[in-house]
């Protein structure tokens, strides 16, 4: 009889250990629950993204890549005049991505994926222009060129036209570039 | 009632430390039906026992209960027996009601049976029953739809597979077959108590995976005043994202309560009212509330009771959000939506002791619901149902040792909508239950019941919904081979009727162009439940309980979509299978101060069809609540954690649609709050201070609905 109380007081002394044991876990949980939970997603980055595809072997010297840029244009067909005041007419109709004082985009990669933050719209012209030189004012010679375009799928001799709207970002633009094959320039 | 060759029990039960004489303490006479309650003085009297040996318990809500074994009642004699009980927030040995439709020891029942007080509510700042049964071992709410150990998944507007009772008698509404959760009478619970697994062996349709009986206070002996003013501000979003409202969001309300006894006859009047801004636009919530109860006792064994309660509410819109990044404002369709509603019932009991051996009730209550949907003021669909239940139930003591239940039931229901259309229905019920102690340490309960139901298209026209009979048995079988231990076994079928808004309903939904279309050749749902399980006191610090369950579920009905037809319509379509096991441990340490009480529930949800998880299961349920006391503080932090549902209606996300339906995270929720009470300063009066969620946790238990985030209470009690 003394030896079964004995051992009653013995699984009540472990359990209430055990207990004191559960009261610590308690307090982690308490920590651990500090998560905070759901939380709103980040800002959906709207505009277009897809890759930049060139062709192997075509990348050009280094003196004549001063810069390279993706380019969205609401406005199409272009002439010079059109671009110059695209670019620079508040608010612009032309876009460019880097911005042209940011870096380069990769040189002598096979591809690049891209997103370009836009405001929402229906951007007919699409493309990656290569600046030649650094010299802006340089008269008498081609400071800019387009060497790749998105293609309407339907005639892949057009660009083809993106919309985007203020929910989602647009995907798979994907263009392909050839320097040493450019497509017809539009100024 | 005297009898030859019988003997009386008399005496007091007292508070062990205070030596205040309590009221109400249940005094049952164990595998017998005989019990009675103390008086305003604190004394109970029993008459009329036969002479024997007997095992008698006193049970009071918010002390430990006290059995006293082998008492020897003698022939024309009066055994004197006064009884000191111990307060004790482990509430592990109660007398409940609900098991087996009489008063018994918890330890006599077959089945696992949980119970919140009615301190529980008011410490939690409970404003709502769904509110209250969060922390219920085994039970899980998915906002206002009530799960236990996984028997409901999302039901939302089509019938609850969990039966919800007032004072015994059946409290879902007629047209939808949900729990009208906002006009339970929260300040008149007295306790509640949650029987798991099914339960038609005695309750009939809906108690599929359980029953929750909520039993009201009893009148008093002496003038009483009751109040309780709480008001709870919601905090800021920690996200600008979800801050949408430049006020401070408030949750404000109360009662007042007033019963007294003149001779014979006791009657309690309440009033509440109740305004929740909310977290979210468009979600205010207004309510009015009248409760009433009469009471007259015609001798010591007859007595009759009628309540009345009715509830106004008008509560906006808020079905799911707009999206993640707009958790806290409603989809653009649901602005300026509303509900209105008017949900009141009247119920009415009389119960007679014929002699020692033999007692019966009558009961009957009326449930009425009106409510109709409001977009910018403009009348929306109404609807307006009735349901009458009436019953009788006998209890006859064939000998000690064995003790048979039996009762009939009769129901009528009655719809009127514009998307339910316009429905009668009747039905009937059959129980019988039988319970033996063949031995002491034994006892073996056997049931039965049949029901019998029918829904006509339209009055006087062919029966419409083709509702088979049901025979749903139970058996049930405890052993306590010492006072501190129990083992039971069980098994139980369950079963629900459709509801008529899943035979019926006929309606655009306005989302997406969906439509639900009738079907009115549903099928109940039925179920199986299997139990084994066991308790343990070791010493009288720790009390642990544990459970093994499986239950079978056959003919599920959901309401599935047919994404290119754009219509849903309700389907006996899922074949399930939920096994589990649930542990829980109670336990006092360092001299009563510090109270814990943890319990984990594992689920496996497998819907047999798909081989696949049943939707909206969560797995793991581990609750764990820490309470200290001193002198007259109190406080308390508990802790709910609900893993992450694995599997939801993917369907239902993309064709509501809502946005960003598919986001939740597991339910990772603390509680905490401090009482204190001024009885020092001889005021009657309890004041607290309670905040829900103190991280401020962000979590949703329903698709698309952010649940509330960190509220501050301050709430205060008082009784004179």
């Amino acid at each position: 009889m003394m030896s079964a109380l004995h051992l009653v007081n013995r699984i009540c002394t472990i359990l209430v250990s055990f207990m004191k044991l559960l009261v610590l876990i308690i307090l982690c949980l308490l920590l651990a629950s500090c998560d905070a939970g759901l939380a709103p997603p980040p800002p959906i980055e709207l505009g277009f993204s897809g890759t930049v595809y060139f062709t192997p072997g075509s990348w050009p010297s280094r003196d004549s890549l001063v810069g390279l840029m993706i380019f969205a244009s609401e406005i199409y067909p272009l002439d010079s005049a059109m671009a110059f005041a695209g670019l620079f007419s508040d608010p612009p109709t032309i876009f460019v991505y880097p911005s042209m004082s940011e870096s380069l985009l990769p040189f002598s990669a096979d591809s690049i994926s891209y997103s370009f933050p836009l405001r929402s719209g229906t951007y007919k012209y699409i493309g990656v222009v290569q600046q030649i030189s650094s010299d802006l004012k340089t008269r008498g010679m081609r400071v800019f060129r387009v060497v790749g375009f998105y293609k309407d799928a339907a005639d892949l001799s057009q660009p083809g036209s993106v919309v985007v709207n203020d929910s989602s970002q647009v995907k798979e633009i994907n263009i392909q570039v050839d320097f040493r094959n450019p497509p017809p320039q539009p100024f | 009632m005297a009898q030859p060759n019988a003997g009386s029990l008399t005496g007091s039960v007292t508070d062990a430390k205070t030596q205040e004489l309590l009221i109400g303490v249940n005094v049952i006479l164990r595998s017998t039906i005989r019990g009675t309650t103390t008086d305003i003085h604190g004394k109970y009297q029993l008459h009329g026992i036969p002479a024997g040996m007997y095992d008698v318990t006193f049970s009071f809500v918010g002390y430990t209960s006290d059995t006293i074994y082998q008492i020897s009642i003698q022939p024309d004699a009066e055994l004197h027996l006064d009884v000191h009980l111990m307060q004790a927030p482990i509430q592990a040995d109660q007398v409940v009601v609900t098991a087996n439709r009489r008063e018994q020891s918890l330890r006599e029942v077959p089945v696992s049976v949980s119970t919140v007080s009615a301190k529980m509510i008011a410490d939690h700042v409970s404003v709502t029953l769904d509110d209250a049964l969060r922390y219920v071992p085994g039970v899980y709410m998915m906002q206002d739809q009530v799960n236990i150990r996984g028997s409901s998944g999302y039901s939302r507007g089509v019938g609850s597979r969990v039966l919800i009772l007032i004072d015994g008698l059946p409290y879902i509404t007629g047209d939808t077959g949900e729990i009208p959760w906002e006009t339970i009478p929260m300040f008149q619970i007295d306790r509640i108590e949650i029987v798991k697994g099914a339960g038609s062996a005695l309750y009939g349709s809906s108690a599929l995976g359980g029953v929750i009986n909520v039993i009201t206070k009893e009148i008093g002996e002496k003038p009483d005043i009751r109040f309780r003013l709480f008001s709870g501000m919601y905090a800021k979003p920690t996200y600008s994202e979800w801050d949408w409202s430049d006020k401070t969001r408030f949750n404000t309300g109360g009662f007042i309560s007033y019963s007294n006894r003149i001779g014979s006859f006791g009657y309690l009047v309440s009033a509440s009212r109740m305004v929740d801004d909310s977290y979210r636009e468009n979600d205010v919530y207004h309510r009015w509330g009248l409760y009433s109860k009469f009471n007259y006792n015609f001798s010591q064994y007859q007595s009759a009771t009628l309540t009345t309660n009715i509830q106004w509410r008008t509560h906006g819109n808020f079905f799911w959000w707009k999206s993640l990044s707009d958790a806290t404002r409603p989809a653009d369709s649901q602005l300026g939506g509303e509900v209105n509603s008017t949900r009141g019932n009247v119920s009415f009991a009389y119960k007679e002791i014929l002699s020692d051996k033999f007692f019966y009730s009558l009961k009957a209550i009326y449930f009425g619901n009106f409510w109709q949907d409001n977009i910018y003021g403009q009348v929306g669909n109404t609807a307006a149902s009735h349901t009458t239940q009436v019953e009788a139930q006998v209890t006859y003591e064939i000998s000690p040792v064995h003790v048979i239940t039996s009762g009939l039931v009769a129901n009528y229901d009655r719809i009127i909508s514009d998307i339910f259309g316009s429905h009668p229905g009747v039905g009937a019920g059959f129980y019988v239950q039988d319970e033996i102690t063949p031995l002491q340490s034994l006892k073996l309960t056997a049931g039965i019941r049949y029901d019998w139901q029918r829904i006509w298209k339209e009055i006087f026209a062919s029966p419409a919904a083709s509702s088979p009979s049901q025979l749903n048995p139970k058996i049930g079988l405890v052993f306590s081979p010492s006072p501190t231990t129990t083992l039971r076994t069980s098994y139980g079928e369950g079963f629900r009727y459709p509801s008529m808004s899943e035979l019926f309903t006929s309606v655009n939904t306005g989302l997406s162009q969906i439509t639900i279309v009738p079907n009115d050749s549903l099928k109940p749902e039925r179920s199986v439940s299997y139990e084994i399980g066991g308790s343990q006191w070791l010493g009288n610090q720790v009390f642990l309980d544990a459970a093994l369950f499986q239950n079978d579920f056959y003919d599920l009905i959901e309401g599935g979509v047919n994404p290119t037809q754009f219509v849903i319509q309700f389907n006996n379509v899922t074949r399930a299978r939920i096994r589990g096991f649930e542990f829980g441990i109670k336990a006092n340490m360092f001299h009563r101060f510090l109270t814990t009480d943890i319990s984990y529930t594992y689920i496996d949800p497998i819907d047999l069809i798909h081989n696949t998880v049943l939707k909206f299961r969560p797995r793991n349920l581990f609750y764990a609540s820490l309470i200290a006391q001193y002198q007259q503080w109190q406080t308390e932090v508990n802790y709910r954690y609900v893993s992450r549902v694995e599997a939801i209606d993917e369907n239902l996300v993309r064709l509501a649609p809502i946005v960003d339906g598919d986001q939740r995270v597991a339910c990772n929720v603390i509680d905490a709050g401090i009482t204190y009470n001024l009885i020092d300063f001889n005021l009657p009066l309890t004041i607290g201070l309670t905040i829900k969620n103190l991280t401020n946790y962000y979590y949703v238990e329903l698709l698309g609905n952010l649940s509330p985030v960190r509220t501050f209470y301050v709430s205060v009690e008082g009784t004179w």
